[in-house]
């Protein structure tokens, strides 16, 4: 590309091509597979928190209409291999479904299968499990004591990782520092919980040896991990790519759910559908997110100068590990926000529990994250009585600092913090909402500004994988893009992954356009299934427009390389005179010129015309590396995401001292990804994330009770964030482009979400400072805020009494 | 999740007819809301087979009843356990019977259950007041049983 052309797609208004199908009610879900002699799955779910399995009995259930087998989990586990285990842990074994023991109260304990899923939800009421109860832990902090309850005895404590990191001179900067304080905040565990729930449907075979499955998903590495378990040959098992996702943000991991499924259409010989009811979604499709607490110190100067920090992180996996701990891991690649902290201490701690399994949220625990830090940010600030934003400008790495080595071994690409702040400060009149602030609170309002700054580290790889487990060794996170160019000259493109609402044909139609110079809108995007797939992981970690993005980008230059080297051929020039424009090329001097058509036709028909050496038609591959991923840690540092997006959020909330419902007045987000491939696209994105924060600050929460029930599975007690919740929000644009990517493109997939609820739970502490006091647990839920309120009121009463 | 029940209800029947029938399968048959049917297993013990609907759900329960640290004809221990598609639950509560005058006796009760599956998720927020509810039409069957008494009452 000449980087001085101005783009012509990219960055332009254009239509979401994938919207006009979605909108008009013509996706095509897991659901709207047909399948002839299709099977539908039902479960069981055990009762019990924890509890071994002393009989089942079916034998009224395989009576009942319908009915075709009911599945235990002894058999299942005789016939295929554990499911996928991130960490070390051999002795934390998971099946899809419980073999011996339930470890959560809604665990997957006994499948039924019917001609119709009311057929095996009636049958699944008549299946008898006779179950003698365990001793079980809930509590995080509990379950970290070695004297709990190990929800996998043959693994000895519910510890999954407790692994110390020290970055840099920790204690010498808390000993030279003039300032500390400590604090602990809590994250509750939420999660996305989209409204299509996950579903798979899977068809064996036997005289193919195939195994056919369509899923609802956004899992990295599918396919294998289904051969695995299925001890099959991965060129047995076909994913269709082809079927869209109804929301996912991380939590389409139905892993055991596909296994089950695909387990029973082998031995049934019948395709076989699981699409999870909203209770089986909730409280076991093993969906959850982080459930985190962190206990955080800060070293930090009189001027607000943050030095160090050390932080301990928690986190509650529920009762199986697969990939949820490595969600510690991610925030390393961006453990001091935007800030130059020198050194950082961090302790990351994942516990088992008997509550359900944990599984990838969006930003992989980097919200979570973010949320601590700053909320450290906040609480310097006030003990200085300095203003929080500019204690923030204060410590903000500055825009000639880039790239930036931060203490965890990651060097940020890029950024302009403080322009982006200073943007958002005069878009939103800073000085002029705190007078609005102190004027509801003269007029007995609770009133408060919420201010968060934070990162949005993306191009995932998976660097936090060796990190955190030295048996794994990966060093690359790959994606690919296929170009075709066809006999009539139409362009065909690949995706090797399903979307779930990504806008990716829109990503790989405008990148390609670009770079070829035509339009996107004649660009067919197609996902082949795997068995036609070229090496590619997920959408995950906020990476596709860079990694997707950038494969094609590379697929199509090596496109056009071909095309002008097989114009110049038959100008007999050198490829350097010649001029590639519109899809035309041309050379200069004399004046020749050959169309599209032309080079289409050469290339597919006049293999006597190609230049020595070429393959005859016009098509190009390209797999992606991620850009800065080259190495394995050392010494606890690594390159951890290659770009780096920043977001600053400004928000005003208000709410009556005695109800204690927060209103949010007005919401202001500054917000750079570098250049936008698609601005509706990262719109969506980031408006999409701050509602999705609103849900985890204030709302949203799988709550359990001592005795180890959930007892928020539907949406009457899950509170989701509605158009009423959600306000208006105010976006302020800027564009530090990345060095590491083809247009300088970092990612927005979690835009919003990894600083909402830091900024909300801003505001809320502000409104309450005036109380003297202060909320530390998400999600701030009405009542925890009156009560507190009421609370400090009546103390206050006493005290004058 | 923990439940506690509590309270007491006047029954126009005399304290002895109220013990008899409190000893009845048929009669707590008629009366436990839901109850399809009850069958003596042994001495004070009994599988009863439910079916209810709790705020969205519904289904069966399948459990056992046993009586306990009788005070014959004053009071009396009851254990409930058993579990079905609509979850388990457990729990026991005490029954005292006060006379009131000949033809009027009170009951007295308090227990404490552990709900949990469906149920408890599902119905949480509403399951105090249901059991407030269940436990009203028990008590609504049983004056009705005195106040116009069927065949099979108290024989």
């Amino acid at each position: 590309m000449n980087p001085a052309a101005p783009l012509k797609f990219v960055s332009s208004n254009r239509r979401v091509r994938e919207d006009r199908r979605f909108v008009a009610g013509q996706g095509r879900y897991v659901a709207d597979i047909a399948l002839e002699g299709l099977l539908h799955v039902a479960v069981v779910p055990s009762p019990h928190p924890a509890a071994r399995i002393v009989s089942i009995n079916a034998a009224e259930a395989m009576k009942m209409p319908g009915v075709h087998y009911v599945l235990t989990g002894e058999e299942l586990a005789k016939a295929t291999e554990p499911l996928m285990n991130g960490l070390d842990t051999p002795n934390v074994r998971r099946y899809p479904l419980a073999v011996g023991q339930a470890r959560y109260a809604g665990e997957w304990v006994v499948a039924v299968v019917a001609e119709t899923r009311a057929q095996a939800e009636d049958a699944a009421e008549k299946v008898r499990i006779e179950y003698e109860q365990l001793a079980y832990v809930i509590d995080s902090e509990d379950a970290f004591d070695p004297k709990s309850p190990p929800v996998h005895a043959g693994h000895g404590s519910n510890v999954l990782l407790d692994k110390t990191f020290v970055w840099g001179e920790v204690e010498k900067h808390f000993a030279e520092s003039e300032r500390h304080l400590s604090f602990r905040v809590v994250w509750g565990r939420n999660s996305t919980v989209p409204i299509e729930t996950f579903g798979v449907a899977a068809k064996w075979d036997p005289w193919r040896e195939m195994l056919d499955v369509w899923a609802s998903i956004q899992m990295p590495k599918y396919p294998d991990q289904i051969a695995r378990a299925l001890r099959i040959p991965l060129n047995n098992v076909r994913v269709h790519f082809d079927v869209d996702v109804g929301g996912s943000y991380g939590v389409k991991r139905g892993i055991k759910q596909t296994v089950l499924v695909s387990h029973l259409a082998r031995v049934l010989g019948r395709p076989v559908r699981l699409i999870e009811d909203r209770l089986d979604n909730m409280r076991a499709g093993d969906a959850h997110g982080p459930d985190r607490i962190f206990d955080v110190e800060i070293a930090f100067n009189d001027d607000g100068i943050v030095n160090s920090m050390k932080m301990r992180a928690l986190d509650n996996v529920g009762a199986y590990a697969g990939r949820s701990p490595f969600q510690l891991g991610k925030p390393i690649g961006a453990i001091v926000g935007p800030y130059k902290i020198k050194s950082v201490q961090y302790r990351a701690i994942s516990v088992t529990s008997n509550k359900a399994a944990q599984e990838a949220v969006r930003g992989f625990g980097q919200s979570p994250t973010n949320y601590a830090i700053e909320t450290a940010i906040d609480k310097v600030a006030v003990a200085l009585g300095l203003d929080r934003i500019e204690v923030r400008r204060r410590n903000f790495i500055r825009s000639d600092e880039f790239p930036y080595l931060i203490p965890s071994g990651t060097r940020y690409d890029s950024g302009d913090y403080h322009t982006v702040v200073a943007k958002v400060r005069a878009h939103a009149d800073y000085e002029g909402l705190i007078r609005e602030r102190d004027t509801l609170r003269a007029a007995g309002q609770c009133a408060g500004i919420g201010i968060a700054a934070c990162l949005e580290p993306s191009g995932g790889n998976s660097s936090f994988e060796p990190l955190l487990n030295e048996k794994n060794t990966t060093t690359t996170w790959m994606d690919s893009c296929r170009i075709v160019v066809d006999g009539l000259g139409f362009v065909t493109a690949t995706i090797h992954t399903t979307s779930s609402g990504q806008g990716h044909e829109t990503l790989v139609a405008t990148v390609i356009g670009e770079v070829l110079e035509i339009d996107p809108d004649l660009i067919r995007i197609v996902r082949p299934d795997s068995l036609n797939s070229l090496p590619s992981n997920t959408p995950v970690g906020s990476r596709m427009a860079i990694m997707l993005g950038g494969a094609a980008f590379h697929a199509a230059q090596k496109l056009k390389a071909k095309i002008i080297k097989l114009a110049a051929h038959q100008f007999g020039c050198a490829e350097q005179e010649v001029i590639y424009a519109g899809g035309a090329v041309s050379h200069g001097a004399s004046g020749k010129k050959l169309a599209w058509a032309e080079h289409v036709n050469i290339a597919h028909r006049n293999f006597h015309l190609l230049p020595e050496g070429m393959e005859p038609g016009l098509e190009t591959t390209h797999v992606m590396q991620v850009p800065t991923g080259t190495k394995l840690p050392e010494n606890g540092r690594v390159q951890m995401y290659p770009c780096h997006s920043f977001e600053f959020h400004l928000v005003l909330i208000v709410f009556d001292p005695v109800i204690g419902k927060p209103e949010i007045r007005r919401y202001v987000i500054g917000h750079d990804c570098g250049t936008v491939i698609n601005p509706h696209i990262v719109k969506g994105m980031t408006l999409g994330g701050i509602a999705h924060g609103i849900g985890a600050s204030l709302l949203e929460e799988f709550v359990y009770d001592s005795e180890g029930q959930m007892l928020t599975q539907s949406f009457m007690d899950y509170l989701l964030p509605s158009s009423h919740e959600v306000p208006k929000v105010e976006i302020v644009h800027h564009c530090t482009p990345s060095p590491f990517t083809v247009f300088g493109q970092k990612g927005s997939g979690e835009s919003g979400y990894l600083g909402s609820p830091a900024a909300i739970s801003s505001a809320i502490n502000d409104a309450v400072a005036p109380f003297g006091i202060s909320l530390a647990k998400l999600p701030i839920r009405i009542a925890a805020i009156s009560d507190a309120i009421a609370a400090a009121r009546e103390a206050k009463a006493k005290v004058k009494a | 999740m923990k439940l506690d029940i509590g309270g007491s209800e006047t029954i126009p029947g005399s304290a002895d007819a109220l013990w008899v029938a409190l000893n009845d399968p048929k009669v707590l048959t008629r009366c436990i809301p839901g109850c399809k049917s009850m069958v003596e297993i042994g001495p004070d013990a009994y599988k009863v087979d439910m079916q209810l609907r709790v705020a969205a759900v519904g289904g069966s329960f399948e459990g056992e009843i046993s009586l306990f640290d009788k005070e014959a004809p004053r009071a009396c221990s009851i254990k409930v356990s058993g579990a079905g598609s609509l979850g388990h639950g457990n729990g026991t509560a005490r029954f005292e019977i006060e006379p009131d005058g000949d033809h009027s006796c009170r009951l007295i009760y308090k227990g404490t259950g552990e709900i949990g599956g469906l149920v408890a998720g599902v119905g949480q927020r509403i399951l105090s007041s249901v059991s407030k509810h269940l436990i009203g039409r028990f008590f609504a069957a049983l004056r009705k049983e005195f106040e116009a008494p069927v065949s099979g009452a108290a024989e």
